[in-house]
């Protein structure tokens, strides 16, 4: 059982806090919480697995209680013996380097007999199908297999309270699937599962109930039938994502924008293999409609994200050949004419301020023109800001920025909009409509059904 | 078909093993200790990480590895004949490289072959301490991300055309280091987040799923080592 | 959270992943010490290139040890990939004695943290102690470099440059830890992550 009692915490760096929360969560409930992004609900289920007060500095008042014990009384690892956690970034959440020997990492820390944790791992991996996954190096694992594996973990461990910190983020429709079926099998259990989340609908099945958050503050409960009830817009207007579970394969865009020209960009004899591996994949030709919002569809792991590289040139050993009208664009030239915005924003941002950013993608640097790019992308207030210190995204639109700047035509994104709540998913696809405007050509990889429904005007499906 | 976990899994020898076996090579085959004296343990302990990357089945890897050695010694060997600044110069640098080569081998050996799990256990069985042993684990855990990181820097400084435009060497330097420290800082918060909700703490006792004992190939190495040790004493003090 | 003093995971992850990061720079610096010049100016680069993410670990550490630890760790590192044990000796001491100077300044201080990086920093010196002290021992085993070489290099490395590396090494240190401190200003706490 979990208790909350009048509890307001506020980080010492951060905007987001808690103000007078107070909550009884029962064994065995499920319960959602959701909440655009900002509403304090990753800071909500850091206090019940006890990262807050331990491992994150602020002022927390009120009391929190798991099980009868206060979190804030006793240690991180005493309470990790009852609530275990799987976190958003599969990248980040694993202390081993190898599958197997992740899995046995909770039972390990505390003393468990191996022969039981082996025995425990036996199961868990027969019960959910993780054998092919078993004895790998996570730096090979897709994100979708290092989702599975922090879930297996967790399950592993003889927990009574799991929670789950925008589990899905990263996953497309096969990851959330396997996803929904852990959590099914927990709920089987008789474990109280606590998910923070703005994609929903797969909890459907299993929630017990659902708070809506803001602010900081509860703003209201719902009974598992009534937030069942509620219409894609009501959603949407909550700042959810209303994606019913669908494979964006299968995703028509019906946003009524027409093509009115036929020009087309043509791709041809894209190949690319790993070092000594089988090819990836093997385009021999391709026809990209130009001037269009295109998304690139497909499972993870079919290379998509590898496709973008090669097609902006970034991969050396990939030669191949676009024709956007009678200009033939060979590697180097197709790496000064598209601009990538890479799904880790954080790796191509370098300066100390989002106006020098914007600056030194430019030809010649022109402060009025950067100031008016800025302007366009709602950043203007942001101008003198460390790029780093911004929303993630207000990164992205800083990416963006710098490459309307560079005055490239054709732009690509790389899963623009995994972990972002219905707002901001729109603000993306407005920005991408913006793109299209200005006549460049706009290529997204990605699983967001509602993305390609709002914002591409054609899809191509990958292989 | 039914999974079953085999503890039994594990490479040719002990992590305890491995880290005399790598104490003895920087002391001999870097260190140089003993010199004419120590010949035979010398060639030894040069060739041993590739006999063990043999035994990992990785032929391509042993392959190159000789490759390289062979190569430089033979080359700084045919150099060293009234060579001039720059023949010394390039001589030097692929002495330095047979002398670092192979225990660079066995260190990337013992790292692709040791599991973080089986290496806290078998530390801890020494007695050394978790203050000493958690760091060294995530540092093993680290040397990738960081590779994987840069990697991404790096191709994206190319992407938007400013790793040649960088108008100063500071500024090359600046926008290569500071997203790459920062995007690690963030990643080593996660992860200690992770880590400690899942128990680890310092000064614990821990259990293990591997078996680790020494075994007969480990049996083999330990009196090598000691030999080496032995035969340097003798040579050193006695001789 | 509570500082009680005692190291914990946090502590000693953070120092694992500072470590790495500095061992990849003077690994990628080290590369290039095959040249012989550079070989000298290594107490040059290292300690200015290193500033950076070390003034960035300097704003995690609260507590005593975390310097050292990462002190041993590089030293080890270093015997390993073939410098000498004296890196190792030598950076446990160093590492020791920062410690008390960044605690001095209760683990906030500036300019303590500046010092402490340039004196944690000398076991990148000691990385010579092998060509000073005993370079006969040295040589013999590079003879086949040709007298010239060995003439050139020890003519660089005469006995009293060693105190001279000493404070080339502390004096870069000083300015690589002034580096870091700009940078730290300029981004991390710009951004919100120092």
């Amino acid at each position: 059982m979990i208790c909350f009692d009048n509890v307001s915490f506020q980080y010492t760096k951060d905007q987001e806090s808690l103000k007078g929360i107070s909550l009884t969560i029962g064994e065995g409930d499920v319960v959602l919480v959701c909440g655009p992004s900002g509403c304090g609900k990753s800071t909500l289920i850091r206090c019940v697995n006890g990262l807050i007060p331990h491992f994150y500095e602020g002022n927390l008042t009120g009391s929190v209680t798991v099980n009868g014990t206060d979190v804030s009384q006793t240690t991180l690892r005493k309470i990790s013996r009852h609530v275990g956690t799987v976190f958003q970034n599969p990248r980040s959440q694993f202390f081993n380097v190898d599958t197997t020997s992740e899995l046995a990492f909770g039972c390990e820390n505390f003393g468990l007999d191996p022969d039981e944790i082996e025995q425990r791992i036996d199961r868990v991996v027969n019960r959910h199908g993780l054998a092919p996954l078993m004895d790998r190096s996570i730096f090979r694992l897709s994100g979708g297999e290092k989702q599975k594996i922090a879930c297996a973990s967790i399950a592993v461990e003889p927990l009574d309270v799991i929670i789950l910190d925008e589990p899905s983020a990263n996953l497309d429709y096969q990851g959330i699937c396997e996803l929904q079926k852990m959590i099914g099998a927990w709920k089987e259990e008789h474990k109280t599962i606590l998910i923070a989340e703005h994609r929903i609908s797969y909890l459907f099945p299993y929630i017990s109930r659902a708070l809506l958050m803001n602010s900081g503050e509860i703003v209201k409960e719902y009974s598992a039938d009534e937030f069942r009830a509620l219409s894609e817009d009501e959603l949407h207007g909550l700042g959810l994502r209303a994606d019913h579970m669908q494979d964006s394969a299968e995703v028509i865009p019906d946003n009524g924008e027409r093509r009115d020209t036929d020009e087309k960009l043509i791709l041809s004899d894209m190949k690319f293999s790993y070092r000594g591996e089988e090819p990836v994949f093997d385009i021999p030709r391709m026809e990209i409609p130009a001037g269009e919002i295109v998304g690139i569809v497909g499972a993870n792991g079919a290379g998509k994200s590898t496709f973008l590289r090669c097609l902006c040139g970034m991969e050396r050993s990939c030669k191949a050949t676009l024709k956007a009208g009678d200009e033939i664009r060979k590697n180097k030239k197709r790496r000064q004419s598209i601009y990538m915005v890479m799904q880790d924003v954080n790796h191509q941002l370098f300066t100390d301020s989002v106006l020098e950013e914007v600056m030194i993608s430019q030809e010649k640097e022109d402060k009025e023109e950067a100031l008016k790019i800025l302007e366009s992308l709602d950043l203007a207030e942001y101008a003198d800001k460390h790029p780093l210190a911004l929303s993630g995204g207000q990164k992205q639109r800083v990416a963006v920025a710098s490459a309307v700047a560079s005055g490239r035509d054709i732009i690509l994104f790389d899963e623009p909009t995994s972990g972002l709540d219905y707002y901001h998913m729109m603000q993306v696809s407005e920005i991408l409509k913006d793109l299209r405007k200005t006549g460049r050509t706009v290529i997204i990889v990605t699983h967001d059904v509602e993305l390609i429904r709002n914002a591409c005007t054609c899809v191509i499906p990958f292989k | 078909m039914e999974y079953r976990l085999d503890r039994n899994v594990h490479s040719l020898l002990d992590p305890r093993t491995k880290l005399l076996l790598l104490f003895t090579s920087s002391v001999f085959v870097v260190g140089n200790a003993g010199e004419k004296w120590m010949y035979v343990f010398y060639w030894i302990l040069v060739y041993l990480p590739v006999l063990l990357l043999l035994a990992e089945k990785e032929w391509k890897a042993a392959a190159v590895a000789v490759a390289i050695y062979v190569g430089s010694f033979y080359a700084q060997m045919a150099l060293q004949h009234d060579p001039t600044a720059w023949e010394s110069a390039l001589a030097l640098m692929l002495y330095i490289i047979t002398k670092i080569l192979p225990t660079v081998i066995l260190a990337r050996y013992i790292v692709k072959t040791t599991k973080v799990s089986e290496f806290l256990a078998a530390m801890n069985r020494m007695h050394v301490t978790d203050k000493l042993t958690i760091p060294i684990s995530v540092i093993f855990r680290f040397f990738p991300t960081v590779a994987e990181e840069s990697r991404a820097i790096n191709d994206a400084m190319r992407m938007r055309g400013i790793e040649m435009g960088a108008k100063k060497a500071t500024e090359a330097v600046e926008y290569r280091m500071v997203p790459l420290i920062a995007s690690c800082s963030i990643i080593g918060e996660e992860l200690s987040a992770a880590a400690m909700t899942r128990g680890l703490d310092v000064g614990k006792k821990r259990s293990c799923i591997w078996k680790i004992r020494f075994r007969f190939p480990d049996l083999i190495i330990i009196v090598l080592c000691l030999t080496c040790f032995v035969w340097w004493g003798i040579g050193r003090f006695f001789i | 959270m509570k500082n009680d003093g005692r190291l914990n995971a946090k502590d000693l992850i953070n120092v694992g992943i500072y470590t790495a990061i500095c061992a990849v720079i003077c690994c990628v610096v080290a590369m290039t010490g095959v040249i012989p010049i550079m070989m000298v100016l290594l107490v040059v680069f290292v300690p200015i290139l290193t500033g950076i993410p070390y003034m960035m670990f300097l704003t995690k550490v609260r507590k005593f040890g975390m310097i050292l630890i990462l002190n041993v760790l590089m030293g080890a590192l270093m015997w390993v990939t073939g410098m000498s044990y004296y890196a190792l000796i030598v950076g446990t001491v160093s590492g020791l004695i920062a410690e008390f100077i960044y605690r001095a300044g209760s683990y906030r201080s500036k300019w303590c943290g500046i010092i402490a990086y340039a004196v944690s920093g000398i076991y990148c010196w000691a990385n010579y102690f092998g060509i000073f002290f005993n370079a006969e021992a040295y040589f013999s085993t590079r003879q086949n470099f040709g007298q010239e070489y060995i003439d050139a290099v020890t003519g660089m490395l005469p006995v009293w440059m060693c105190p001279v590396l000493l404070a080339v090494d502390l004096i870069c240190g000083v300015i690589g830890g002034w580096i870091g401190t700009k940078v730290l200003k300029k981004h991390f706490e710009k951004a919100g992550i120092a």
